[in-house]
């Protein structure tokens, strides 16, 4: 009993994060239709930004912000130079479909080794702010401490932010309009170009808290060839793709399960079977539910 | 008449290779070894993404498939090389062929994700699975190179020379390939799928077979990795790997064959010009460690914004303009 308490504990936890890196996918998706491969580089190069905060202003509370706030502005700077050159540049050809990939997975390169020059290529440590044991139960350790329920609380508070930009202010609604339909929505007078860049911004800053939030949630150690951040690229990816890729709740649904399923996996099977399970799932969904649990009818099959 | 006998220039260009192998020291002759395999593997990422519009993120798996397959079966039965190679490909054209299935149902972004996930997921099986050897993975041992061929010839030029071999004919049998009708129809996939299916072209049928022969391809590099450096291990096929495949493949440029070589001399010799200017201006470890990744990057981001079909497509276009005008 205390096992699958703990199982449903450490899913929801690293689905959690999961979802913020999924929905920073999907911003960036519903925004320009490009599935940004270099969303992780960005997250780790906002992890490193709020490590130097930590740094300086010793307070985890104070850096956890301000890290996501410079995150969503480098993001939303990658946007205006980068993908604007891009989206003009990739026009018709043979080619067309396939160069928004290479050209993010080419950024997520040149960020990656940015950082190595920067900072180097050995671990860095950010200390946990809170402790990282769990808490006593009836006489029993379960797999939650203060650290993961201010996870868990960061991640639900994004969320609930996000959703009610999302459904109940104007900038939800353009936002909304231009993923849907970006000729009408320019007719109506939506500027489409800076709402776009508002999308990518916004990813940039969920991508800065998930890069953190796991770093501190897990060892601490950051370095540019971390492991945790090959992680959050491919089950962000994943977990965007098997919600629909579409819709914010959607991606956290799909974080959620793929954190369960791998917890799962992690308890009762074995730790180095995720990343194969994890592929095994999207392949899964994909053939069976293209359109991922939330999620248009249309477009998804070639 | 080189021009009219393609198979005559591919020979003329093997014994010219085979000639400089004796004249250069083994550090080069390896290194061609090494360029031998990435042309190998760069041609069947070119066929898969530019001849039938797929895009693979995740070769490297497909790579590992056709490495592991050649190295278990001589290990455990003791096949002949060529044999080892035979089976490695098979393997990795069967793996392509149960990805494929899959892959003609997604569209670009959504293949290129899951190809990624494979290329992750798929290393961690090895250390599932005790005959797979773990962390240290197995070993691949092609034997010495026959006496025959002198007491001095060594153990990495008997490596050039089977790699050398093995591209020139990969490359010649897939450029025969391009110009049959398989090709032609991949073509029309690629830039119109509508339009050819209308012209009776079974459309997810091509998807698939170009998947199985790209996957083949990259197996039969997979194996001639193996064979150069030892052994087969996950380390040896890091996600890393697959992108730089992928990189070579779009600095090659994706829709013509005839760029090979420029992709995958790039990916050898970006390292190799870089450790020698950081050691002309004995630069710290840190700038050693990261120059490399970041030319490379910058390299494959200028190339896909400014010459997307690549340079010997932009050369091409360029003459037939001038011609034209």
């Amino acid at each position: 009993m205390i096992q699958f308490i703990n199982m449903l504990l450490i899913g929801i936890g690293a689905g959690s994060i999961y979802a913020l890196m999924a929905i920073a996918m999907v911003l960036v998706w519903r925004s320009t239709r490009v599935i940004n491969f270099a969303q992780a580089a960005m997250a780790l190069l906002s992890t490193y930004i709020g490590f130097e905060l930590v740094q300086k202003t010793g307070n985890f509370w104070v850096a956890l912000p301000l890290a996501m706030v410079l995150g969503a502005l480098f993001s939303a700077l990658i946007e205006i130079i980068f993908i604007r050159t891009l989206i003009k540049h990739s026009t018709s050809g043979p080619v067309a479909g396939i160069v928004p990939i290479i050209a993010t997975l080419g950024l997520l390169g040149f960020i990656r080794a940015t950082i190595g020059f920067i900072w180097g290529n050995q671990n860095v440590q950010i200390p946990a702010p809170l402790s990282k044991i769990g808490f006593t139960v009836g006489g029993e350790t379960i797999a939650l401490s203060p650290m993961n329920l201010l996870v868990l609380l960061t991640v639900i508070g994004m969320v609930v932010v996000l959703g009610y930009i999302f459904q109940k202010t104007n900038l939800g609604l353009s936002l909304r309009a231009s993923a849907y339909a970006p000729e009408i929505a320019q007719l109506a007078g939506i500027r489409v170009g800076a709402i776009r860049t508002i999308g990518w911004a916004i990813a940039g800053a969920a991508g800065a808290a998930a890069g953190l939030l796991q770093t501190v949630n897990g060892t601490g150690a950051l370095s540019p060839d971390s492991l945790e951040f090959s992680l959050l690229l491919t089950f962000g990816f994943i977990a965007a793709v098997i919600g629909g890729l579409e819709s914010l709740p959607g991606a956290v649904l799909g974080a959620l399960v793929l954190g369960l399923v791998l917890a799962v996996v992690q308890i009762y099977i074995s730790g180095t079977l995720v990343f194969i399970v994890a592929f095994v799932l999207l392949l899964v969904v994909l053939l069976i539910r293209p359109q991922g649990f939330i999620g248009a009818k249309a477009g998804r099959r070639a | 008449m080189l021009k009219k006998h393609p198979l005559l220039g591919f020979i003329f260009f093997g014994l010219i290779l085979f000639l400089a192998s004796n004249r250069v020291d083994e550090l080069r002759v390896f290194q061609g070894a090494t360029v031998a395999v990435y042309v190998i593997a760069i041609a069947s990422i070119i066929l898969l993404t530019g001849y039938s519009g797929q895009v693979s993120l995740g070769h490297g798996a497909l790579l590992a498939i056709g490495g592991y397959a050649a190295a278990l079966s001589r290990n455990h039965w003791g096949v002949p090389v060529w044999l080892a190679f035979c089976i490695a490909v098979l393997a990795a054209a069967l793996g392509g062929y149960l990805l494929g299935l899959a892959a003609a149902r997604l569209s670009g972004p959504y293949l290129a994700g899951t190809t990624l996930a494979l290329a992750i997921g798929l290393p961690s099986i090895a250390n599932q699975f005790s005959i797979l050897g773990g962390e240290q993975g197995l070993a691949f041992d092609i034997g010495l190179p026959p006496a025959t061929l002198g007491a001095d010839f060594t153990q990495y030029k008997w490596f050039f020379w089977i790699a050398c071999l093995a591209a020139l004919i990969s490359i010649y049998w897939l450029r025969n390939v391009m110009n049959s009708r398989y090709g032609r129809s991949w073509k029309a996939v690629r830039s119109n799928d509508v339009a050819a299916e209308l012209a009776g072209i079974n459309v997810g049928r091509n998807k698939v077979l170009a998947f199985t022969v790209s996957a083949g391809l990259a197996g039969l590099a997979g194996a001639l990795l193996a064979m150069t450096i030892s052994t087969v291990s996950p380390g040896a096929f890091p996600l890393t790997l697959s992108f730089s495949l992928a990189t070579g493949a779009v600095l090659s440029g994706v829709t013509t064959l005839g760029g090979v070589m420029i992709g995958a001399v790039t990916l050898v010799a970006i390292p190799e010009i870089v450790d020698s200017v950081v050691s002309r201006f004995q630069s710290s470890d840190v700038v050693a460690n990261n120059l490399p990744g970041l030319v490379v990057s910058a390299l494959l981001i200028l190339t896909v914004l400014f010459v997307p079909n690549g340079p010997v497509e932009q050369m091409r276009a360029r003459r037939e303009k001038r011609a034209k005008s």
